[in-house]
């Protein structure tokens, strides 16, 4: 494929990924002038709440991994060190950030239970995404395999 | 047991930890064990996990967290219906291996049908997951969205990349334009049409936290795979070059030479 074939390709893969939710913004624009039910504020908590509970659990995850990525190199301990650091950086700039006051707590009343909170919602989240991801990608698969087997020839004729 | 009189005795702390993220975290161990070591005991200890926290309602009530439980076993019946009945359409269409017989199509179809229904049932029938009477789970707010939102969002990618990347997809692709269109038109019932208990508002308020939350998810995983990657990169950056060993002997590159004599060319048949 040429490069300026793949560019456009991975735009309109983009851009169809993105499709629903402008969709959505622009029917809401459209009917309502305005991005009913949109409160700027609690988004931006969800968003940073979020981002910081991600990090800090995909750190932990990763860290997980560094045992397999060590069995293959005598066990160093350096990037050891660097993942448990960036994995304590992420749970501090939690605890600070959730401590700085109502900026990123959501109806709970304490550093404990918002983060408590957030790990029980980025749970919810996951399974959520997880059960997207299994619908996308099985009922591709199974798009492609309901369709008539495709010989060999016909793809060499072509 | 009775449970009502146990959990009075323990403290709500201990109560939630023993009884609620103990079984969260032996859902993993058991995956992990179960991939590592002993595959049956590791997916019985990840199925206890499971069914503890969806027991978790009733053995630690006071926990806020155990609403995610109550949501885990509201949910899991129709999104096991949806998965297995993917798993019988894909494996018995024109599949290499482990061809499942034509008939399981239709159970396939069926139960995802079915599946689908029942989660829809919950925004706009009675089977709402509710903690108490008449008050939503406030995870359902988070899960409904965000899977309805997102298959969308997948769906439409896909669709896209048959068209433009596979030969000859289109009506595979037509297939995803549809389930697309299916997933938003479901966004759009939920932005207008009031269930029983979630009405529209609610919808409209959790569908835009959804989007907020995925994109944080989106930015910390990337931020901690960026780390991870400058981690590896910084060691083996810093590791010191292999050592030089020395050339080839006469006598090794003639035994090299004569080997690769034998292994080039070859009889005509």
């Amino acid at each position: 494929m040429k490069e300026s074939n793949l560019v456009l390709t991975w735009r309109m893969m983009l851009l169809a990924f993105f499709l629903p939710p402008l969709l959505i913004l622009a029917f809401e624009v459209t009917f309502f002038g305005e991005f009913k039910g949109l409160d700027s504020g609690v988004s931006f908590t969800r968003f940073a709440n979020a981002t910081l509970t991600a990090f800090t659990l995909c750190s932990l995850f990763l860290l997980g991994n560094l045992f397999f990525y060590g069995e293959s190199r005598n066990r160093p301990l350096a990037p050891l060190v660097g993942m448990i650091m960036a994995t304590g950086l992420g749970v501090l700039a939690t605890v600070f950030f959730i401590g700085q006051g109502p900026m990123l707590l959501e109806y709970n009343g304490s550093v404990r239970a918002q983060a408590i909170y957030n790990i029980v919602h980025m749970f919810v989240s996951s399974g959520a995404i997880l059960l997207s991801l299994c619908v996308a990608l099985g009922v591709t698969f199974s798009a492609i395999t309901s369709q008539k087997q495709r010989s060999s020839f016909e793809l060499e004729d072509e | 047991m009775n449970i009502r009189d146990f959990s009075r005795v323990m403290d709500e702390m201990l109560q939630a930890f023993l009884l609620f993220w103990i079984p969260v975290s032996m859902v993993p161990l058991g995956l992990w064990y179960s991939l590592t070591s002993s595959p049956l005991r590791g997916r019985f200890l990840a199925f206890t996990g499971i069914v503890l926290i969806c027991l978790s309602p009733w053995t630690v009530p006071s926990s806020p967290s155990s609403a995610a439980g109550h949501l885990l076993g509201a949910v899991i019946g129709p999104c096991m219906l949806i998965v297995l009945g993917i798993y019988l359409i894909s494996f018995s269409g024109n599949v290499p291996v482990g061809k499942l017989p034509r008939s399981d199509r239709k159970i396939g179809f069926l139960m995802t049908t079915v599946g689908f229904a029942w989660l829809a049932g919950m925004h706009w029938w009675i089977l709402t997951p509710q903690i108490v009477q008449n008050e939503v789970n406030a995870y359902w707010y988070v899960f409904w969205p965000t899977f309805l939102l997102l298959t969308s969002c997948l769906a439409s990618c896909s669709a896209v990349t048959l068209l433009m990347i596979g030969e000859r997809r289109k009506a595979e692709s037509n297939i995803m334009f549809l389930v697309s269109a299916f997933s938003f038109t479901l966004l759009l019932l939920g932005l207008n049409v009031d269930g029983p208990l979630v009405t529209s508002g609610d919808f409209r308020q959790h569908l835009w936290l959804a989007v907020a939350d995925m994109s944080g998810i989106a930015v910390g995983s990337a931020l901690s795979i960026l780390v991870f990657a400058l981690v590896i990169y910084t060691y083996e950056r810093n590791l010191p070059g292999p050592e030089s060993i020395t050339p080839p002997t006469d006598s090794e590159l003639k035994q090299v030479s004569t080997l690769i004599a034998t292994h080039l060319g070859g009889e005509e048949e």
